[in-house]
């Protein structure tokens, strides 16, 4: 019985001191067949000289709760270069930003933010604070009257940012339509907030009133910003009109002007019947009031801008370089002559805030996804240089304190056997 | 009452509270039968007629105003005819009378004047008397070749500018009895008299 025991015990003692040298020697002497060297966005920029003279077989790997700064990433797309492999985990938010000097004369610098939904990001610029937002469902947009240099946002502890656009060059917009006060209005806004217009409205058979242009009508990404349609009249000029949009031309789709059936091939949904709510003659009348063509039967890229109970009242989309956006109300001068104090004001900005979100701006933005500024879009730069996401770190061999207490702790678990089996048996 | 708001034109003449407003009863259907005679503009069958000094006024972007009898506005006319002007509405007054030294006309300048300005003399070259027909100036009427009233013929219209375009287009013409007939009558004329009165609704709507 004795005999047993005493072969346990040795082989603990054995065992734990060959684990104990084991660890001893691969101290002294580390292996890099397995080892893994794992660092979190804390501690990665101090680790990158280390990694940088580590054997190449070392992996490499980060664990992130933000996306590092781009010149880490930089540095570890370097590192996968030269041999290593380079792998990262966690969940940085998805956040990204884009800055746009608007197309209108007024100025103005469009700042639009993208985040998971319910985080408040914080945007600045180098004079300081601008607003914050809480993101709804996909992002937010700001309209800043001037930013002064870059923009940077912040989301918790994600830091991201977008350098200052140059200036937008204003074009000019033409209106298409019969003689009609929602036409005669549109213009009288946009000139007063300083659009050059063109103006081409039907009065008869083969007779138009044209303001603003001599000779045909040219439709040229050049020189015209967007088109603005108030009815279906816009069908004589489907072919030009269709290839402006496609060369990146703004096009407003405005009251009926979709239900032409050439127009309807680049509008973003189809248009119910007009809603027309009843009004007392006394009614100050606002936006909407008087009711708009429902925007129903989206399409699949096409994206509801403003819903009210009634339905979709405008929706837009992108139809090859240019954006289109449909605008179920016809009778927004109404809003303007019979609207509240400011209401003329007011009727100029949006139309003119209408026109400047499909115009064609022309110049570089100055960050858009995609166009190689790694602040703007952190993580999905950070994707594109270093791969998708592991679930964890790689396995292997020792790769980090966790592993080597499993061994101090085994050595321990085998010390105390050995040192209770002969307690058990009355030796000391 | 409640009611729908129409998308077609409407022929609106203004009522105010001094004066005989409605001196030229015949004249807002032969428009509107001339309107759609020559073009493709929607336009509702019947004229409507509103109040200066309501805030209804302001759905009518053009407005017909005459008479023969002196015209002194209210606060709130005087205070809508500038809303009125400042948000874009064209006013059109024509003077029933023909006649510079009449009261109207003393008058109802001196009302435009107070309420939005000055009046001046419109070039004959303005885009409104090319807007649809093709005029030289302002058509002569009738009565002022008759003799009627002053003896005079108006060489120019006169008008209130307004960010570039008209606010108040004046007449001492007397439009309002040179169209003031039904329109059936028009297949006695050589000439329709009421064609400015298109270039006039035609430069409202798109100017």
């Amino acid at each position: 019985m004795r005999l047993p025991r005493r072969r346990f015990e040795q082989g603990c003692r054995v065992g734990a001191f060959a684990l104990l040298g084991w660890l001893i020697g691969t101290s002294v002497f580390p292996s890099t067949s397995h080892r893994v060297e794992v660092a979190r966005a804390s501690d990665v920029a101090g680790r990158l000289a280390s990694w940088t003279r580590s054997a190449a077989s070392i992996p490499l790997h980060g664990e992130f709760s933000v996306t590092p700064e781009p010149w880490i990433v930089d540095w570890m797309r370097a590192l996968a270069r030269s041999g290593h492999a380079v792998s990262w985990s966690g969940k940085p938010p998805a956040v990204a930003i884009s800055v746009r000097a608007m197309p209108d004369p007024g100025g103005g610098t469009q700042i639009d933010v993208a985040a998971p939904p319910g985080t408040r990001v914080a945007v600045r610029d180098e004079a300081g604070l601008i607003d914050s937002v809480r993101v709804v469902r996909l992002g937010a947009r700001l309209v800043s009257p001037a930013v002064v240099g870059g923009v940077t946002a912040s989301a918790g502890d994600q830091h991201f940012g977008a350098a200052p656009p140059d200036s937008a060059t204003v074009k000019s917009v033409v209106v298409i339509g019969q003689a009609s006060w929602e036409g005669k209005f549109i213009v009288s806004a946009l000139e007063e907030r300083g659009w050059p217009v063109i103006a081409r409205f039907s009065v008869a058979p083969g007779v138009e009133v044209t303001q603003g242009m001599s000779g045909g009508l040219v439709l040229d990404t050049s020189t015209v910003a967007a088109v603005v349609a108030t009815d279906t009249t816009i069908a004589r000029y489907s072919d030009a009109v269709s290839r402006f949009v496609r060369e990146g031309g703004g096009l407003v789709l405005a009251g009926p002007s979709s239900a032409a059936r050439s127009m309807a091939l680049l509008a973003p949904g189809t248009l119910e019947a007009r809603y027309r709510p009843t009004m007392e003659p006394s009614d100050t009348i606002a936006l909407g009031a008087t009711g708009f063509y429902p925007v129903t039967a989206l399409k699949s890229d096409g994206i509801a801008i403003e819903q009210r109970p009634a339905g979709i009242a405008m929706a837009a989309r992108r139809v090859g370089a240019g954006r289109v956006m449909q605008v179920g109300y016809d009778d927004s001068w109404r809003w303007r002559m019979a609207g509240g104090s400011g209401s003329a004001a007011a009727h100029r900005e949006w139309w003119s805030g209408v026109v400047a979100s499909v115009a064609f701006a022309g110049g570089t933005p100055g960050a858009q996804l995609g166009s190689g500024n790694e602040a703007s879009a952190p993580l999905a730069w950070m994707v594109d240089r270093l791969g998708a996401a592991r679930i964890g770190p790689p396995t292997g061999g020792s790769h980090g304190p966790f592993d080597r207490r499993i061994f101090i702790m085994l050595i321990m678990i085998l010390l105390l056997s050995e040192w209770a089996s002969r307690r058990l048996r009355g030796l000391r | 009452m409640k009611s729908f708001l129409s998308a077609e034109f409407v022929f609106a003449t203004v009522q105010y509270e001094s004066g005989d407003w409605d001196s030229a009863q015949l004249v807002p259907p032969n428009i509107i039968d001339t309107i759609a005679r020559y073009t493709e503009i929607i336009v509702a069958p019947t004229g409507v007629v509103v109040a200066l000094a309501e805030d209804r006024m302001l759905r009518f972007p053009l407005l017909y105003l005459t008479g023969h009898l002196p015209v002194r506005f209210n606060d709130a006319e005087r205070r809508n005819l500038k809303r009125f002007v400042d948000r874009g509405g064209m006013l059109f007054v024509d003077d029933h009378n023909h006649d510079v030294d009449g009261v109207f006309h003393k008058t109802a300048t001196e009302e435009i004047a107070r309420a939005v300005g000055p009046l001046i003399d419109l070039p004959n070259d303005h885009p409104l008397y090319s807007a649809f027909f093709k005029f030289d100036g302002p058509p002569t009427t009738s009565h002022e070749l008759n003799g009627w009233g002053d003896n005079l013929v108006h060489k120019n219209l006169q008008a209130v500018m307004h960010n570039g375009r008209i606010g108040v287009l004046y007449s001492s013409k007397d439009y309002s009895s040179e169209w003031g007939y039904h329109p059936d009558n028009k297949r006695f004329q050589s000439v329709d008299n009421t064609r400015f009165a298109v270039n006039i609704v035609v430069y409202a709507l798109t100017a």
